[in-house]
């Protein structure tokens, strides 16, 4: 199949086609991988560049001594520097983290990988004429090429391969894991294959910011679009598979209208009847964890509740204490209060609990973990697609009357949470998990009354 | 070592394990979607369960943990705070936040 689609690319394009195709745009990249390429090198440029002043032994120096102390200075202290590399280095961890778990059928799917890393016999033999027309040794034309050409292929390859030994060793290195021993390897390691993939950026860099034919390759990761004569050209396989999507896509529309006319700027470039015989697009695999996260219905309640109950056991484990919310907020408002006139709360039976001499009453778990459920609840409402700004409330009542329900129940709530010191996380929830008698007592209660009351203000959520 | 391990923290690794904490707390309760009032508040017209099901499981599953890590000698109960109970105020203060649940929808 190889040698037909290399005929037919070479063959040439008539001076109107080509002028037209050269206007016309098609999308390369998404705007998440645009955004983590730039990461991506912002990381690299800067690891590079304090990694390089860190490496101080005479034998391994990549670096010249002034920039060294350069760099040193620059920093104050070398210490500084070194916390200033790891922290870089963990929020690439950190971001690439969160690409792989919620981008995982996009970037990391067998079936991407195969296509977009692994090479194929055109993409070898690609390799070699490139190779041979560098010293202008042969006139053969190059294979059609992919989304990515062989070249860009192998550079991913490498990548992919460094990657996780230069995360972990680095890990090793920063923490000191397991052993001295260690943490010795882990240092050659990360030099190497940092020197490694150092060796192929050089080409990288060169190929998008010099070389003049991959310029719009270059400008495809600002915009995200190529033109359609740059796709052709260099990489048909692709343009191939995006013209059967584009032909695909209008026989569905046009489909059963009766008027079903050929668009000629989709037409087979060299007049064949059918369509080159492409592999189909691959669909993607049914990516679980995409499915689990990105669902809007909320998860099952014995699924939502498992995972609660685990936090709430972490909680108890590592902090002694249960989860919370009342309590928080009564430090909040102490800490306000305490701000505005400090020889009140101190004089204060209730609040001076709250405000001991010299401390501020902010630092506590509590405060700290109401930061935590903000963000947590934005999170999860965000990659459900629940964030929305709405006023939640029955079908019959109107804004102004949702508001003044909140403001009374949240009063009720508020003095009720107080009285019983706790609220439904502080001490249903977390004093329940630990039987203590009140905690049961509150919960029926709480239970009692929401039942009861729900009969009154029926016409309020129905 | 035995839990609980809050004791031999650094200031700022307490905080940052309390925020971390509190995010799993935040993103569970969103995924069981208790975002929505009308949601919350249909418990107590018996339309929707979730919130029973939801805490009772909750309940269990940190019950059953203490007690397998409590008896394992991973734990020591002693130093976990179980909230002490006052009777009266309880019971009424119960009610209260009841009846402002099913009147303010949280």
């Amino acid at each position: 199949m190889s040698a037909e689609v290399v005929s037919r690319i070479t063959a040439p394009l008539t001076a109107e086609r080509a002028e037209a195709m050269s206007q016309r745009m098609i999308k390369k990249h998404h705007v998440a991988i645009m955004l983590l390429h730039w990461f991506n090198a912002t990381v690299w440029l800067t690891e590079l560049l304090t990694g390089g002043a860190l490496i101080s032994s005479p034998r391994f120096r990549v670096a010249p001594y002034w920039y060294i102390a350069l760099v040193d200075g620059f920093f104050g202290t070398r210490s500084h520097l070194l916390e200033f590399h790891i922290t870089v280095g963990l929020i690439w961890m950190v971001v690439f983290g969160v690409y792989g778990i919620f981008g995982f059928r996009t970037y990391l799917a067998r079936e991407v990988i195969e296509k977009e890393v692994a090479l194929d016999k055109d993409d070898w033999r690609w390799l070699w004429i490139r190779l041979r027309l560098i010293f202008k040794r042969t006139n053969e034309s190059l294979p059609p090429q992919g989304v990515y050409n062989a070249g860009q292929k192998l550079f991913a390859g490498l990548v992919y391969a460094m990657v996780p030994l230069i995360m972990l060793s680095g890990l090793v290195m920063a923490f000191h894991l397991v052993s001295t021993s260690l943490v010795q390897w882990a240092i050659v390691i990360h030099f190497a294959a940092v020197g490694m993939v150092f060796s192929g950026l050089m080409i990288h860099v060169y190929m998008g910011a010099v070389f003049p034919e991959e310029k719009p390759a270059f400008f495809s990761m600002i915009t995200g679009m190529v033109n359609e004569l740059y796709a052709y050209r260099h990489h048909f396989k692709w343009w191939q598979e995006v013209k059967m999507h584009e032909q695909a896509w209008k026989r569905e529309v046009v489909e059963g209208t009766g008027n079903e006319v050929p668009d000629p700027a989709l037409e087979w470039p060299l007049g064949t009847d059918s369509p080159p015989p492409v592999a189909r697009p691959v669909p993607r695999p049914g990516p679980t964890l995409h499915r689990v996260f990105r669902d809007p219905q909320p998860w099952p309640p014995y699924i939502a509740g498992f995972g609660l109950g685990l936090t709430l056991l972490a909680t108890f484990l590592i902090m002694g204490q249960g989860l919370g919310a009342s309590g928080g907020f009564t430090r909040y408002l102490v800490a306000v209060l305490a701000w505005i006139s400090p020889r009140y709360v101190a004089a204060h039976d209730y609040w001076s609990q709250y405000a001991q001499p010299g401390q501020s009453p902010l630092l506590d778990f509590l405060v700290f973990e109401l930061i935590g459920v903000v963000l947590g609840g934005l999170i999860s409402g965000w990659l459900a697609g629940r964030v929305r700004i709405a006023v939640d409330k029955g079908p019959r009542i109107s804004k102004g009357t949702r508001y003044l329900m909140a403001l009374a129940g949240g009063t009720l709530m508020g003095f009720g949470a107080r009285l019983a010191r706790g609220c439904t996380s502080g001490l249903a929830l977390s004093g329940g998990a630990v039987l203590s008698a009140g905690a049961w007592v509150f919960m029926l209660a709480v239970f009692a009354a929401g039942f009861t009351g729900a009969y009154f203000v029926r016409r309020y959520w129905l | 070592m035995i839990a609980p391990f809050a004791a031999s923290f650094s200031a700022f690794a307490y905080f940052a394990i309390a925020v971390v904490l509190g995010l799993f707390f935040g993103f569970f309760l969103e995924r069981a979607g208790f975002s929505s009032a009308r949601k919350l508040t249909a418990q107590f017209y018996l339309k929707d369960w979730a919130v029973l099901k939801v805490m009772f499981t909750a309940i269990v599953v940190a019950m059953l943990g203490l007690v397998y890590f409590s008896l394992m000698g991973w734990l020591n109960m002693g130093q976990v705070y179980i909230p002490a109970t006052f009777l009266w105020p309880q019971l009424a203060g119960g009610l209260l936040l009841g009846a402002g649940f099913i009147v303010g929808g949280y």
